[in-house]
């Protein structure tokens, strides 16, 4: 149990997909100008990545390695385009706004890059901890990020007016560079978390 | 060799399971999609003509005449009495990516309302032409797309000039205006010939 805590912890904080491992990189710099979108393509993603990582874990042991790389992308495309059709189908408003991620959740090299490197290896239940610490650490940090950038960048959160009416939006946040510095921000923040975090646990062992 | 064939065994044998089970998934949702976005279009082309109960397609009889701008579905909407006008689907791009806008052409060779369907643009920016808040006339309330209603199909539809641009967002105005202009030339040219090929057998 304390060996799966640890591999769901790493995805939130030591092994964090977007702050330690910089990978999915793209993704999270494209839909973070609104928290709703943040939300949206985290969830989405993690959905994704729960259900390839368990799939691919359950058939590692028949999957030759010479051509793993296609049958993960077929697992990775297969299950993107179930959840395309059910939101579609079934909660149409839902699909709407978050209709631009579901083709970018394909690409996004987090779950192949897990995929590779983790269920192929691991049980069917640690995968299911990896895939639930790896999507909830990249969502939190989308959340964050695009929190700051839609309350700086529109003067809005979740699409409500947060700031007073005479606060000019510092549309900086909302492009590009600014969700660079906030990303760089971000980075330096979990670092100094890290230290933290690890300095403790030494003096714990040390005591 | 054998070692490959085995190979590839594997992975049609993947591949197909992935296909079968898309394609059982596709079965299944594909009605209740139909009905989903044909229950969105109902919506949305009530909205541009209130009066409008049936609606008919003539997607195959219209076609873009700008190589910029598809043309994707197009509707004769009609009320109990008379047509009422066309109603197009467009897309053309845009400043992020693909923008969709439902124009409708009303009988008068004017336009009956623009709404804008999906659009990948800024957000704070581009995106404000699908805001309901943002006004490019603040003191009549009037929306980026709003300002199209009423409008005749001879303007020149220039940014700026008879276009009312949003702020900082040049690139998005200009081509939802272009994706505007197109559809509504399409629409009113389709009106004029089926009103003319309808004329001739009701007039003798």
């Amino acid at each position: 149990m304390k060996k799966l805590w640890k591999i769901f912890n790493g995805g939130l904080v030591f092994e964090n997909p977007l702050l330690v491992l910089m990978i999915g990189l793209c993704s999270s710099m494209a839909v973070t100008s609104t928290v709703s979108n943040g939300i949206g393509m985290g969830l989405s993603m993690t959905f994704v990545l729960l259900f390839s990582e368990i799939f691919v874990s359950a058939f590692r042991k028949i999957i030759p390695s010479s051509v793993r790389m296609p049958v993960f992308l077929i697992i990775i495309g297969g299950f993107t385009t179930i959840v395309d059709l059910v939101l579609k189908a079934y909660f149409p408003a839902l699909s709407k706004s978050m209709g631009v991620f579901i083709p970018l959740i394909v690409v996004n090299c987090i779950i192949m890059g897990r995929v590779e490197a983790f269920s192929y290896k691991q049980s069917v239940l640690a995968s299911i901890f990896d895939s639930f610490g790896m999507g909830l650490g990249y969502t939190w940090v989308l959340v964050g990020m695009s929190a700051f950038r839609e309350v700086l960048g529109n003067g809005t959160f979740l699409g409500i007016q947060v700031m007073p009416q005479s606060y000019q939006p510092i549309l900086f946040f909302i492009l590009p560079p600014g969700g660079f510095l906030i990303f760089g921000l971000f980075i330096a923040f979990n670092i100094w978390n890290k230290n933290r975090l690890t300095r403790k646990a030494e003096a714990k062992e040390n005591a | 060799m054998k070692g490959n064939s085995r190979l590839g065994f594997i992975l049609a044998i993947f591949a197909a399971v992935g296909c079968g089970s898309l394609a059982v998934v596709q079965a299944i949702t594909a009605p209740a999609i139909a009905m989903q976005s044909q229950k969105a279009l109902n919506e949305s082309l009530r909205e541009l003509f209130p009066d409008a109960t049936s609606f008919e397609d003539i997607s195959s009889s219209i076609t873009s005449s700008s190589p910029a701008v598809k043309f994707e579905e197009a509707y004769l909407v009609k009320s109990a009495m008379a047509p009422l006008g066309v109603a197009i689907k467009a897309s053309g791009s845009s400043y992020g990516g693909t923008a969709k806008l439902l124009v409708g052409v009303g009988l008068a060779r004017s336009i009956a309302g623009v709404k804008v369907l999906e659009l990948s643009d800024t957000a704070g920016l581009g995106m404000n032409a699908m805001s309901d808040a943002y006004y490019v006339d603040k003191a009549n309330k009037i929306t980026f797309p709003g300002q199209f209603k009423d409008k005749f199909i001879t303007d020149s539809f220039e940014v700026k000039k008879d276009v009312v641009a949003i702020t900082a967002a040049t690139i998005t105005s200009r081509s939802l205006t272009a994706i505007v202009k197109a559809a509504s030339e399409a629409g009113a040219a389709w009106i004029e010939s089926s009103a003319m090929a309808g004329a001739a057998p009701g007039g003798k």
